[in-house]
Order: C-alpha cells, then structure tokens, then sequence
C-alpha cells in the first residue's frame, strides 16, 4: 500500500495531511486539492488578511446587510448554532474582548472597568444578524466583530477531508498545528489511528512516557485540543492565560487542557475551546450531548505539573474501536 | 439569435433595459428635460429594470478556479449567480453545497438557453472555450473568457474575431485580471511616466511545489481532468499562469515580443508526463528590452512576482503591492524621502502605494496589508459587471489584448517543449 504526506502552511500553522492508497500519485493529487482548498478557505476567513470576507464583514457589517458566500454564511450560522449549544461558551465575537485584556501583539493586561464594559458591550452572538434568506450578515451596533479563529481550523478541514473522500480516498489522517485532528477510516495495519495528547506545557513533537496524558483512538472522527500555554500574564498573583470566557469577559481561570473528539473536526474545534473555558462543568454538557461525546479537562491546580483531570464517555471497544480516549497510567487520577 | 439579451434590446423596442433606461435618462438630465419620467410611463407592464438590479450570471466550469469565481460572485450585490454549469457530476454537487440557489446544468446550452442569464462567465479547461464564446455570442450572452482564451493560434483567431464582431452589443472580458487592479494600474502610470529612467529588462517568476495532477475514482474523468499534462491540449506553465504575467509586461512596456526562446525539462514530476514542470523563456522586445520568464511546480521558494529593470529605478509587484528600488545616482523625485520603506536583504525598497496618503495616515508599514483592498479577481468582475450596468464598451482585457497575450503564451509553451527559438513576427498578432 502507497504512503503519501503533503503539507502545507496556513492560518499560521502547518497543515498535514498522511494518504493511503494504492497509486502515489493520485493520493499526491487529491492531497493536493485539499490542500488548497484549505489556503482558498484561510483567504476567506482570516481576520488579519483585509482581502477576506471576514475583514469585510467586520468592516461593513455594522453599517447594513454585507452579503457572504454561502458556505461561509452556513459556518457562521454553526457557530451561532455552537455558540447556544456550549451556554456562550464559544463566541466568535470575542475579539474586543482580547484586544481589551491586550491580548493581541500584547502580554495582557487588566483593563480599566469602562474600557471593560464597552468591549462587553461588542461582545456577543446576539449582536450578529444572520438573514438566510438574504445570504447576508449584519452587526447590531458599531465596533462588533468577529473571528473564526476558534473553528477555522476544524471547519477547512472538514472541508479538505470532504475533497479527499470525494476523490476516492478512504484512509487519512489530516492535521491543522496538531491541535485539531481528522481521522478518515483507518489506517491500512490497525482499526484505528491513535493519536497522543501530551501534558499540557509538554512541546514535544512525540511526546512520550510521563509527559503522555492521554491517547486517543480516532476511525472516521475529529479530535481537537485546546489549551492555556504559551503567553501569560499576572495579575493580584492570580496568573491568566490567553484564553477568554466570553460569558465572564475575563480570562478563564479554571482548565488549562480541554479535549473533545466529535464526527465533525469543525464542531470538535469550538467544543473543545468551549470546554476549555468552562472546565470540568463543560464534561457534563458533553455527557447530555445526542450521541454523548467524548472529552477530557486538565484542572489547573497549584504545583501540580499536571494538574486534576477529569474525564468524559464511556470507552466503547465495539465496532471498529473508536473514538477511545485512554488516559495514560500515570496521568490516571 | 436564439435568445433576445434583455440588456443590448434595440432603441426601438418597447422593453426597456436598464442600459438604455440609463443613457436615455442621462441624457434627459443634461438637456434638462423631465423626460426620465415619461420614458418609465412608456414602459410596458413588466417593471423597467434599476440600477439595483443585479446581473444574472452563468457560471460554466467549476474547477478550482470556477469555485474561487462563485465564491466572489455570490458575495457581490451587483450579482446574481443563477446557473452553474459543469459536465462532472462531482463538480455539479460541489455546486449545490457552495451556490444552494443556482440553477445546476451539465450542458452549457441549457445556460445559454436562459433568457434570463445576461452574462457567462466561462471557465473551462482551455481547449473548450471557443464552441462556448462562439455560441454564447450566438445566444446574446455577454462572456468573461478565462485566460489563455485558446490552446491553438486558430481558436484564439476565431473567438477574437467573433468578439470584434458582436462588440458594439456584446461584452467580451479576457481573464487577465491585473489590468483591473488599482495597484497595477498605479504602478503601469507610473512606470509609462518615465519613473524607472530606461527599460532594460523584465523578469517574471512563478515558483509552486505541486504535481498539477487531478484525480477522480472515474478513470476516464481522469484523463479529462489532467488536461493541463496533456501535451495535445496544454498551454504549459507559462501558457496556464504565465499568461497574466506576460500580459502585465506586454501592458507596461506597450509592446509586443518580437521572438522567444525557451527551455523545459520534466526534472521532479517524473510520472510519465511531456509537459515540462520547469521552463525558463527569454522574450525579446522591439525595444530591445528582453523578458525573462521562470516558472517551476519542483520549488515553491519566492513564490510568484515581476521585476521591472530600468537605468533609473527597478520596480517589483508582487503579492498586489509594489516597491521601487532606486539606483543611487538616479535623479531624486521628491516624495520618496517620505515615503514608506521597507528592506529585502540589503535593498531599500520604496513602497509604490495606489492610495499611499491615506495609508501613512493609518501609519501601516509597506508589508501591512492594505485595508479595503480587494482580491484582483473581484476587481475584474467588478468591472465586468460595471460592463453589463452601463456598457458595452472596451473592457480593459477586451479581445485585442487576450488574444496577443494568448498567443504569444502559446508560442512561448511551444518554444519551451521544442527547446528552441520562435520568431513572432506581426502577422501572428494580426486577428484578420
């Protein structure tokens, strides 16, 4: 059986893919499309780039209707969808928010109370005005905006994972900065693909022994990680990451490592950063979830490398063996 | 004519379209005569069409690029995408996904059919697009034609004949989006100005690491997908994409090349294909300026950019931005002490800014995106549609100018397959 990998940079990670079939250069080939089909999407979507639709929205919106293509309108109707699904927990009008805690090209600070409240005030799907018959998005008042950037990366690889299947291939793995994960069938020697999850803090590209805190069996189904490292700032000796809870208006102080597996990468991507902000209470509203679906939560716990895990969904060995989440024996609570 | 335009209607017919509404009402204006108000009384019971009205558009390909047309056209007020044609039916369900409210056809006559469909855009492999101009302008449609508008000298004679001879009614917009783009437009002023002192040479690249090939579960769909490594029907790498850099240096100098000489090699994607996936071709100017062009699908490195040489200045465009690189003892222009930098290397690059004032205002530096900027591609619709409001008149990419494009690409492909050199001499440019 051939092996092909192709990658490619996007949304400012690195997009992989790994193809196997019988003919290398037709698993190159369909790796290829769905690798621009992911750079067409990151031209959409990104809210840096001014030539997106998203900048567009974000600067017209609030002045009437701005009309967006469709497969765009129904992502952002799915995030409307998400965004009621997780409580508020995943907004993707959160963007005055970060800028407020100086969260964007800044280390973060403590905003002022009025600086604060007007950033709430732009803050919420609420504010967002989707017309389906029109196609079209409009912004209930001035200075709203939004970013994809929670569900971006799940949803062009839904899309890249479409574009694969349409052309006949039947075993992949696709990858966005391996956080988000979609496994199409299984690999040609086992029922599943098995993916690690490190430790958060842990940046090893195969992280391996104590620094594993789980892995995950994936066959036809999305994983996706979100986590608290990287920049932080102190506030009162309280340390705050860069992650926001939309519903608070403050830095999520609870989870520092959530996990959700899902069938759709795109929902993965917003559940798991939901779950991020609300932590372990987020477990239940997974467990309530028609079909259940699977995640874990790290609990930030003071001098403890690893923190308190907490874990949701029942191992099912059924079938063709997943989604699993194992927990690795040493991270075992 | 199978199907009356609504939009290029005779002055004498009762309906009135939007164009003639427009003309007439102007010009009521200018002799200031109230008579914008009887022209809609005169109307029939059918609503005179506005301003507001959108242009139904039909969409035949739906490739990757046909998707990247929908997708900017569906997010246009002045559109309507209505039909979206394709003959594979994988393409036609890509279609129902991203344009739910389109109609969906496998034969493009259906489209042309539509006498509701004012325009088609055609973005099919290269080698179908003459039966579809051709008929298409038989159906009174008006047509955006990718470029290369042809595979063959003969076909790209026979659609620019045909546009000459409907362009007093029918639009006909070549794909060679730069000349549409504010930026490029900023930058050809400048350069004709005389800014860069003399021309002396150009250079064009395009780096990609990509097979170029498709695939489909359906072999025979195959084979029709991978048109582009089909040695009978592919225009190469600089026929396909050097195209649009070819016209942008023929539109700059204001000339046509004279002779070309190429080379090309198969030297990554060594899968049993004849069309080089790496060519470099020299083309030759009257003016004695030459063009280098290099294109490779092995290495992505520097991506894609053209660099024009003068004794005065060099400019590069690349990404819709452009800089200015001066020599030391060129004369000084005055603004360039203000104007934005940016370095590459050890080079000092001037930012050329088509709306520069207002950026310094927004204090962006050169490499900032600029904000509002659209992609060149909804720049040429834009003006197509504009076209279809208020025309026809000569497009900027208008017949003349895609066919000397494409046929000089041709013969350059060619030059880079056979290894040799090919005199262009006017009699190629010459539609007949």
């Amino acid at each position: 059986m051939a092996f092909v990998r192709v990658a490619c940079r996007a949304m400012a990670t690195r997009f992989e893919m790994a193809l196997y079939g019988d003919d290398p250069v037709r698993l190159r080939a369909a790796g290829e499309e769905a690798l621009a089909e992911i750079q067409r999407l990151e031209a959409q979507l990104s809210f840096y780039r001014p030539s997106s639709e998203i900048s567009r929205i974000n600067q017209r919106a609030a002045e009437g209707p701005v009309r967006v293509e469709p497969g765009l309108f129904r992502l952002l109707l799915t995030a409307r969808r998400l965004h009621a699904d997780t409580g508020g927990a995943f907004d993707v009008t959160v963007a005055p928010l970060m800028r407020c805690w100086g969260f964007v090209n800044d280390t973060g600070r403590r905003p002022e109370p009025d600086a604060l409240a007007a950033a709430r005030a732009r803050t919420g799907m609420h504010l967002v005005r989707l017309d389906e018959a029109a196609f079209t998005v409009a912004f209930a008042r001035p200075g709203v905006q939004i970013d994809l950037g929670g569900i971006g990366k799940g949803y062009a690889l839904d899309e890249a994972a479409h574009l694969l299947r349409e052309a006949g291939i039947s075993r992949a793995l696709l990858h966005g900065g391996t956080s988000t994960v979609v496994a199409l069938g299984t690999p040609p020697d086992a029922p599943y693909w098995t993916i690690a999850i490190a430790r958060p803090g842990v940046q090893t590209a195969e992280p391996e022994g104590d620094d594993l805190l789980a892995q995950v069996h994936l066959a036809d189904a999305a994983l996706s990680v979100s986590a608290v490292w990287g920049k932080a700032f102190e506030v009162d000796g309280t340390v705050y990451g860069h992650v926001l809870d939309p519903r608070r208006g403050r830095p999520v102080e609870g989870a520092v490592l959530a996990a959700v597996v899902c069938p759709s990468a795109t929902e993965a991507d917003a559940r798991s950063t939901a779950l991020l902000v609300e932590g372990r209470a987020g477990l239940d509203r997974l467990a309530r979830h028609t079909p259940p679906l699977q995640g874990l939560v790290v609990d930030r716990a003071a001098g403890d490398r690893g923190g308190t895990l907490h874990r949701v969904g029942a191992p099912s060995q059924e079938g063709r063996g997943g989604p699993v989440i194992t927990l690795h024996p040493s991270a075992a609570p | 004519m199978k199907q009356k335009n609504p939009l290029s209607a005779s002055p004498d017919t009762p309906s009135l379209s939007r164009r003639a509404f427009l003309k007439k009402s102007s010009l009521a204006t200018l002799v200031g005569v109230s008579s914008g108000v009887f022209e809609i009384r005169a109307a029939p019971a059918e609503p005179p069409r506005t301003v507001e009205d959108p242009i139904r558009i039909g969409l035949i390909g739906f490739g990757e690029w046909g998707r990247e047309i929908a997708a900017t056209l569906t997010r246009m007020e002045q559109a309507q995408l209505a039909a979206v044609c394709d003959t594979y039916d994988v393409m036609l369900r890509r279609a129902e996904r991203s344009v739910p409210q389109a109609a969906r056809y496998t034969d493009y006559r259906a489209v042309l059919d539509d006498p509701d469909i004012q325009a088609v855009v055609i973005a099919t492999p290269t080698h179908l697009h003459k039966q579809i101009v051709l008929d298409a302008f038989e159906a009174g449609k008006h047509v955006y034609c990718e470029a290369p508008m042809a595979h063959t000298v003969d076909d790209a004679r026979e659609i620019a004949r045909a546009a000459r001879a409907v362009e007093d009614r029918l639009i006909f917009q070549v794909g060679l989006l730069h000349r549409s783009d504010p930026q490029y437009r900023s930058v050809f002023g400048f350069i004709r100005s005389g800014a860069i002192g003399r021309s002396v040479m150009t250079r064009s690249q395009w780096h990609a690491k990509q097979s170029w090939r498709r695939t489909s579960p359906n072999r025979e769909r195959e084979r029709a997908l991978n048109w582009r490594l089909d040695p009978e029907l592919s225009t190469g790498i600089i026929g396909e994409v050097g195209v649009h850099q070819l016209d942008t240096i023929f539109w700059i100098l204001q000339e046509r090349p004279e002779a070309v000489h190429g080379f090309g090699q198969v030297m990554l994607w060594d899968d049993g294909r004849e069309v080089p996936d790496t060519i470099q071709a020299v083309l030759r100017f009257p003016g004695k300026v030459h063009m280098i062009y290099d294109g490779t699908l092995a290495s992505s490195f520097d991506g894609q950019y053209d660099m024009f040489y003068g004794s005065d200045s060099t400019i590069m465009l690349r990404d819709q931005k452009a800089w200015m690189f001066k020599e030391v003892d060129a004369p000084m222009l005055g603004w360039e002490v203000y104007a934005r930098k940016d370095k590459f290397y050890t080079e000092t690059g001037i930012a050329l800014v088509a709306n520069a004032t207002k950026l310094d205002s927004l204090s962006l530096s050169p490499t900032d995106p600029i904000p509002g900027q659209e992609t060149p591609l909804w720049y040429a619709m834009a003006e197509f549609l504009e076209n279809n409001a208020f025309g026809p008149y000569p497009p900027a990419a208008n017949y003349q100018v895609g066919y000397e494009a494409t046929v000089a690409a041709i013969k350059a492909h060619e030059a880079t397959m056979q290894e040799t050199s090919i005199t262009l001499d006017e009699t190629l440019y010459d539609i007949g």
